[in-house]
């Protein structure tokens, strides 16, 4: 029922857009305002129709109608329900018709409400939205029809995969949509004004779009990457995987076609560059679609080719050739006007940022594709590792954040010679504090002492033109500094959104840098209570538990970090093995820091649960991408934000842009981190131990202040815990040899009513002081993690050692006789 | 006179992209190889990293936990997707492989925790290079099981 209700919803929007493309150029031919209208109302209707199947779609996940095949494949009935929304985009088929929706929409909005400068353009433009969205909405229909139905109806859908559960994929994918099909509009307006004769002002008119396009790819990718780095437990976060690199390259076209669009409208030229640029920008966007469903990129990932790409080839060559031969075409009439500067001012370094952002571009077509091409070039085939992309971008990179970083020296160089000077200057220091800070903290390798220097470089100028546009405006309106740097931000939000987008760059440069020339990867075997030393870290594993989730088993491994003899925290990394799916899903664990994640990865363990084999990752400096990546998308939404609107739209767009951007730094933070238990107050050794107060069995009490002088061994242990019913004789026997020579001995029972403590004191005729955790202060104040813990505390009241789980005998006496043999 | 300049930049910084390019290719690309044609490389395939796809023999799988160390023993599959698709399918092919005595065998080790996926029949892709052991040393093991899932998984994952 509901996946005919969503086929025929497509298919009249198919009809819709087909009728408003035709009705547009009927419009163009005859000069009719009638025909234009009715266009534009078929084209709003087709956006309402498949907004429309959008909602229908999600009806049917939500009433798990599993007559529908996708609902089958995605989803289940144990599914959480933002999941089963989520579920319509995690396959081919919805993820085509969201696209079309999408595009629909934009296109709906782009040709209702077109800006001054380019509202002559909008019937043509409105032709050539026409013709992409019926491909997309006839592929949807036709060749991946999300609401094709199954001829018997199952009783439970398949659910939906493991690795998709998780806020950063149930984001990216929309966010990448939203770069996508935004990319459109401007190559729509772009053709628009070529076939119309060239409009140079199409740069301006469809700046918004071009701004909100370049955003969810940004957003997009980096959600993309920390998913990768949360879930995917490799510990790395950019693999340059074919189906990454799809992503990336239009995002390098659309930032170049940003910094093109920037010359073209301070009328400098860049005419040619931005046609190119945004018809390659489009293209890369159907090629990505293509190259993922075709076979073309030989990948470690099993695409299913499927029929699709021949489709999407015959998109590419036709708007290849339709974009090549427009700008051919009106080539002559274009070159007319082009930069007449010097290579060494604000038009030249632009010109080179431009040829830099193709040449990665190219750079990462070639690698991407570079088994079929070496293939057809020399008949062997070579694969471009991670390593190839490093050696390839690397260089291109550091050029970029050079530029970054001379291009605003530069283009004030005409300006004013005196300032120049001290801008040299301040620029020079922050070169010298990126290359000092990080070499002081360890980081000493030349190569990314190079490269932090650039970052120090890059952002000193940046913060330059924040700092110097405030005192320069604060001194002409005699504002305070910081009115006058909040005017600056409020009324040249494209300009200074820009530089705090460069800013967020040269902080996630850091990161990059850090991360890929300080690796840092170790296998070791974790056995129980043994510590382990790895890199600058000790890790001991208290024990490994495996318990039933839901529609899963997991198995985890609880590991204490220490830095030296300092407690760090306990980091759990899980493997997750789910009923429907035979593969293994591993939940790494990680401990953020300023200088370093420390990641851990859960790789393996023997039959009875005492060892574990653990990958140990250490990712130096990422914090810096991820920050660095929050600054980048709050520069780009400074730089959207709509310029001298009413005061009510300022709210909501602030609202909205804070709303984003606490929604990304929570699918970046605040997302499941594999696992990570805080478990942070259990004193480390050498720390003062916690005072207690316990009332013992026999109706005496006792504190820890008032044995001190003793050595005293602390057992936090229950009557319900096996292993610490176990451990009671030992602790016993240890009691009966050490009473006598200055230890004493406490039993806080954790979680239990008197009885049960009673009963178990009695059955092993424990004779040491035994008493109730009410209330589980004691278990709180040592921070346990769970029972048995053994705390050794020295004569002076100072954690001597601490034991996570049942203590072996031979080990508490070696820990006493150590103690006792210091004193005497 | 300073629009040749810009050709000249513009031209400068392609020829240099362009021998990244080249150059990296040459150090540290590496040779996509069925078994077979490393097998006929002999002593040459030695010189380089070399990409080698293959199915695996579950009952060669060895590991040692404690250094950590796997080694496994791979079988000639096609390395042309088309090809494999002509012979009924990626688990149909790695089936007859496992299953075949005459084809060509490459042993493989890796140093590092034996994943999961290892196992009887799956789609092996190793990186690394041809010790004078004649064994694949490998840096990098990917695999891929022929079941519906993880087939399905990266066509969810992609978009």
């Amino acid at each position: 029922m509901l996946g005919d209700l969503g086929s025929i919803l497509t298919a009249l929007a198919f009809v819709a857009t087909v009728y408003g493309g035709g009705a547009a150029f009927v419009s163009i031919r005859r000069s009719d305002p009638r025909w234009w209208e009715s266009a534009r109302h078929a084209l709003y209707g087709a956006a309402a129709l498949l907004g429309l199947a959008i909602v229908v779609l999600v009806q049917a996940f939500l009433s798990n109608d599993f007559g529908i095949r996708y609902v089958v494949q995605h989803s289940s009935r144990v599914l959480p329900g933002y999941l089963k929304v989520s579920a319509v985009w995690a396959g081919q088929e919805g993820s085509l018709l969201l696209w079309s929706f999408l595009q629909a929409l934009f296109a709906a909005l782009a040709i209702g409400r077109p800006g001054e400068r380019v509202r002559s353009l909008a019937p043509w433009a409105a032709v050539v939205l026409g013709v992409i969205g019926a491909f997309f909405i006839g592929v949807s229909l036709l060749l991946s029809n999300p609401f094709a139905m199954l001829p018997a109806i199952p009783a439970d859908g398949q659910g939906m995969n493991p690795l998709l559960r998780h806020p950063g994929m149930i984001f990216h994918p929309p966010a990448m949509y939203v770069g996508y099909v935004g990319l459109a509009i401007p190559f729509a307006y772009a053709m628009a004004s070529l076939i119309a004769g060239g409009n140079v002002r199409w740069t301006t008119g469809t700046r918004t779009w071009t701004l909100v396009a370049w955003l969810g790819l940004s957003l997009g990718l980096l959600l993309g990457m920390r998913w990768a780095y949360d879930v995917l437990g490799w510990g790395g976060y950019w693999g340059w995987d074919p189906v990454e690199n799809a992503g990336l390259m239009p995002w390098f076209t659309a930032t170049a076609l940003l910094h093109g669009a920037v010359m073209q409208d301070e009328r400098r030229g860049f005419r040619i560059w931005n046609y190119v640029l945004v018809s390659l920008s489009f293209v890369l966007v159907l090629f990505g679609t293509f190259a993922t469903r075709s076979g073309v990129i030989q990948s470690v990932h099993a695409y299913a080719a499927s029929d699709l790409g021949a489709y999407f080839l015959g998109a590419i060559v036709v708007t290849l050739a339709a974009s090549a031969g427009l700008i051919a075409y009106r080539g002559i009439a274009l070159r007319s006007e082009t930069s007449t500067e010097s290579l060494i001012s604000r038009d030249g370094l632009f010109f080179l940022t431009v040829v830099l952002f193709l040449m990665l571009t190219v750079s990462v077509f070639v690698g991407s594709v570079l088994p079929t091409l070496s293939h057809m070039l020399t008949g062997q085939s070579f694969e471009a590792g991670p390593a190839w992309f490093d050696r390839v971008t690397g260089p291109q990179f550091g050029a970029l954040v050079l530029l970054l970083g001379v291009c605003p020296l530069v283009g004030r160089a005409v300006a004013v010679v005196r300032r120049v000077r001290q801008w040299v200057w301040l620029a020079g220091i922050g070169a010298a504090i990126g290359a000092i800070a990080p070499a002081l903290a360890g980081f000493t390798d030349p190569m990314s002492l190079i490269g932090f220097s650039l970052t120090g470089l890059a952002g000193a100028t940046a913060l330059i033109e924040f700092g110097e546009g405030a005192v320069r405006r604060a001194r002409s309106t005699g504002e305070a500094p910081l009115n006058a740097l909040w005017a600056l931000l409020r009324n040249q939000r494209r300009k200074y959104g820009g530089y705090l987008v460069h800013l967020g760059v040269v902080l996630m440069a850091v990161g990059v840098l850090g991360t890929r020339l300080y690796p840092f990867e170790r296998d070791v075997v974790l056995a129980s209570g043994e510590p382990q030393q790895v890199g600058d870290y000790t890790l001991v594993m208290d024990m490994m538990s495996q318990e039933r989730v839901d529609d899963h088993v997991s198995t985890s491994a609880s590991i204490n970090v220490y830095d030296g003899t300092e407690y760090l925290v306990t980091l759990v990394p899980k493997v997750d093995r789910y009923d429907n799916y035979d593969q293994p899903y591993s939940v790494p664990a990680l401990r953020p820091a300023l200088k370093e994640d420390l990641y851990l990865i859960l790789s393996g363990w023997d039959g009875a649960g005492t060892s574990a084999t653990v990958r140990v990752v250490v990712n130096a400096l990422a914090n810096f991408l991820w920050a660095g990546g929050l600054v980048f998308l709050a520069g780009g939404a400074m730089a959207l934000w709509p310029r001298s609107a009413k005061v009510y739209w300022n709210v909501l767009a602030g609202v909205t842009a804070a709303g984003l951007l606490i929604g990304s730094g929570w699918s970046m933070w605040g997302a499941p981190h594999g696992a990570v238990s805080s478990g942070g107050q259990r004193p480390a050794v050498g720390q003062p131990a916690p005072d207690f107060q316990l009332a013992l069995l026999d109706g005496s009490a006792t504190s820890l202040a008032s044995m001190r002088g003793e050595v005293v061994v602390l057992n936090i242990w229950a009557p319900w815990c096996p292993t610490c019913r176990n451990n009671l004789p030992v602790l016993e026997d240890i009691w009966i040899a050490y009473r006598n020579r200055g230890v004493a001995f406490v039993g806080a029972a954790y979680q239990t009513d008197r009885a049960d403590m009673e009963e178990s004191v009695d059955l092993h005729g424990l004779t040491y002081p035994v008493g109730l955790d009410a209330g589980d202060r004691i278990a709180e104040a040592y921070g346990i993690t769970g029972v048995p813990e053994t705390f050794v505390v020295d004569a002076e009241g100072r954690i001597a050692y601490v034991h996570i789980g049942p203590v072996a005998e031979a080990v508490l006496r070696a820990e006493l006789d150590a103690l006792l043999e210091g004193r005497q | 006179m300073s629009k040749r300049n810009f050709i000249v930049a513009g031209m400068l910084v392609v020829v240099a992209v362009g021998y990244l390019i080249i150059s990296s290719t040459g150090s540290t690309a590496s040779f996509f190889l069925t078994i077979e044609e490393v097998l006929a490389m002999g002593a040459e395939a030695q010189e380089r990293s070399l990409t080698v796809s293959g199915a695996v023999i579950g009952d060669s799988i060895a590991y040692d936990a404690s250094q950590p160390q796997v080694t496994f023993t791979m079988v000639q599959i096609p390395g042309d997707p088309k090809a494999v698709e002509a012979a009924g399918g990626l688990a149909t092919v790695l089936h007859a492989a496992v299953t075949d005595p005459n084809a060509a065998r490459l042993d493989v080790v890796y140093n590092g925790v034996r994943p999961d996926l290892l196992q009887d029949e799956a789609q092996a892709i190793v990186r690394g290079r041809i010790e004078p052991d004649g064994r694949l040393h490998a840096d990098e093991l990917l695999l891929k099981c022929p079941s519906r899932y993880a087939e399905e998984i990266p066509e969810q994952i992609e978009d």
